[in-house]
């Protein structure tokens, strides 16, 4: 009986033992599966660790924002500043290039120009302009002039009462259109330049301004200078001077204006008129009649410009001048400008007819130009001009221009 | 006596002056700016006249200069350097400065179409009116150069919907143009109505 029992627990405890092994392994693995766990949690732990250790290097703190918020804040308040002030002052201008090669002369680098342009306004109240004129002369030298300086007051909306030495406001082409960016051609209309039939400048008063007239609009200028002075010699009458001066040996003004109407959009037609007194430089006490005619039109549409006027300069006749006789300056010109868009090129072609008081002076020009725009201010400007003058002058002779004018 | 004031002057002179001041006096009730104050309340310039104007003065005398060649700041003494010298009233001033001014930075207006601008409100013939017509034109052909034509078979009409509305939104340069549409045509009012509304007012009267 207890062999029996012997062995009843010799086999109750074998089972168990075997029963037990397999349960040790089974622990065994899932330790191991814990402890993998736990072994890439911590991993995880670390790696959140270092992350946070980063972010708390590079995040900000509040003091930090707090700063770069008012930084941002003086920005600001510059940058509006810098936007709004009651002054502002401003550079333009325009500058040019000029090849010429004409029959009676050689061909060469004619011109270097630079026309710097300064604005200074206060408010919509007041501006002060003023352009020079800096550009090489034929010996080398350096031409330095004035070509206009106004004070500006804005009275109200329709009317602006200017002073100093201005362009001449009567017609278009030289208060508006001689700009070498703006003028389609390397040369002016033929009587347009300087001394010729068109007015250049004044020094004086004037108003001008605009106003609308129902669907139209209408500008004015008024003005009164010191008005021209002629240039006589040899008994002769060469030339009118109207340019600004600020001498009035003449003791007598000029007064004139312009008005203009723009019946349709970019379009526009415009009078001018002016009269006064004028003499000679060497004799001021030979006063005579200065009297100015003119007239102007210009239409754009859409690629095609067209542009005509009319000036004409008269002088009366005068006992007490060596050159007693009256005179008269007169020219006019049509052109149309074409843009071939899409390409840059752009044709143009002008006729102008001038008719000085010393006829070899006097000139008919067919000028024929084509034009690149690299930009709508600065283009390069090929022409050829087919004049007629009195034969053997230099308004007679042929010549071809090559120009770059920018402006800014 | 030297300086006695010859009679041609004196009878011109004076009328003269009469005249300004009164011209002066008479119009300054109307004016909203200048020296003598106007109403004294002078108003900001409104972006679509502003658009016509400029459309329809600057290219007589010159080519036309695109908004975004300069920046605010700079455009004001240039505008009121041109008030002087194309004749134009201040009025147009301001609203030729506020169309250059909201034109020229095109980045600044491009919006999603979902954008929170306020709208105009308006049909899309009189957005089309308002804002579009200075450079289209009353026929859609163009009214300066390099505008492209609506009206040209194979034009621009001839483009989906979605990429003439994504063009309107964020502004487009044409090639040939001087410069680019911008964003809305300058008009930030504008929104997703307002530019789907203005593009069926392009193909029903031009795309014909």
């Amino acid at each position: 009986m207890k062999f029996i029992c012997n062995r009843f627990r010799f086999g109750a405890v074998a089972a168990a033992i075997a029963l037990a092994l397999p349960l040790n392994a089974a622990a065994d693995a899932a330790y191991d599966a814990l402890k993998s766990q736990v072994e890439a949690l911590q991993k995880q732990l670390q790696q959140v660790q270092e992350t946070l250790k980063q972010q708390e290097q590079q995040a900000a703190t509040k003091e930090e924002v707090q700063e770069v918020r008012q930084e941002v804040a003086e920005v600001s308040t510059l940058q509006s500043e810098w936007k709004n002030t009651d002054s502002v002052v401003h550079l333009a201008g325009y500058g040019d290039v000029t090849y010429s090669d004409n029959q009676g002369s050689p061909g060469a680098f004619s011109g270097a120009r630079f026309n710097p342009i300064f604005h200074y306004q206060y408010k919509d109240l007041v501006m002060l302009e003023a352009e020079l004129e800096v550009a090489v002369e034929d010996d080398g030298s350096t031409e330095f002039a004035l070509e206009y300086m106004t004070v500006d007051l804005f009275v109200n909306d329709y009317l602006t009462l200017l002073g100093g030495k201005y362009l001449s406001p009567l017609g278009q082409f030289r208060q508006n259109l001689h700009p070498s960016w703006i003028n389609k051609l390397p040369t002016a209309p033929s009587g347009f330049g300087h001394d010729e039939a068109a007015p250049v400048s004044e020094l004086g008063v004037q108003t001008r301004g605009g106003f609308p007239v129902g669907g139209m609009h209408m500008n004015y200028a008024a003005y009164v200078g010191n008005g021209p002075i002629l240039e006589i010699e040899d008994g002769e009458i060469e030339a009118v001077e109207a340019e600004g001066r600020t001498s009035n040996e003449d003791d007598k003004f000029v007064f004139g204006g312009r008005l203009g109407v723009t019946p349709w959009p970019n379009s526009e037609l415009g009078l001018s008129l002016a009269t006064g007194k004028v003499a000679g430089e060497e004799e001021p006490s030979a006063t005579r009649d200065y009297d100015v005619y003119g007239a102007d039109a210009a239409y754009k549409w859409r690629n095609l410009g067209l542009r005509g006027e009319y000036i004409k300069q008269k002088v009366g006749s005068s006992s007490r001048s060596e050159a007693p006789g009256s005179a008269r300056w007169e020219s006019w010109y049509a052109q149309a400008a074409y843009r071939f868009v899409p390409t840059k090129f752009e044709g143009v072609i002008r006729y102008s007819d001038y008719d000085a008081n010393i006829s070899e002076m006097s000139q008919k020009q067919w000028a024929l130009g084509v034009n690149y725009l690299f930009t709508p201010s600065a283009m390069a400007k090929l022409a050829y001009n087919f004049n007629d003058g009195e034969s053997g002058s230099p308004a007679d002779d042929d010549g071809f221009q090559i120009q770059f004018a920018y402006g800014f | 006596m030297k300086n006695a004031i010859p009679t041609k002057v004196y009878s011109l002179l004076l009328p003269g002056l009469v005249a300004m001041v009164t011209f002066a006096w008479s119009t300054t009730a109307y004016s909203e700016g200048g020296v003598l104050g106007g109403s004294g309340v002078m108003s900001e310039g409104d972006i679509n006249r502003g658009a016509t104007s400029w459309s329809n003065n600057c290219g007589r005398c010159h080519e036309m200069r695109s908004p975004t060649e300069f920046r605010d700041d700079v455009w004001k003494p240039i505008v009121t350097h041109m008030r002087v010298r194309a004749g134009l009233t201040g009025r147009q001033q301001r609203d030729i400065l506020a169309f250059l001014q909201a034109s020229n930075h095109p980045r600044a207006v491009k919006v999603s179409l979902g954008d929170s601008a306020p709208g105009t409100g308006l049909s899309g013939k009189d957005v089309y009116n308002q804002t579009c017509i200075a450079c289209h034109g009353a026929n859609g052909a163009g009214a300066i150069p390099g505008t492209p034509d609506f009206t040209r078979p194979g034009g621009p009409l001839s483009k989906p919907d979605d990429e003439l509305i994504t063009n309107i939104t964020v502004g487009f340069q044409s090639p040939g143009s001087p410069m680019a549409m911008p964003a809305k045509g300058g008009n930030p009012d504008m929104n997703a109505a307002d530019v789907h509304a203005v593009l069926g007012y392009l193909r029903e009267s031009f795309g014909k």
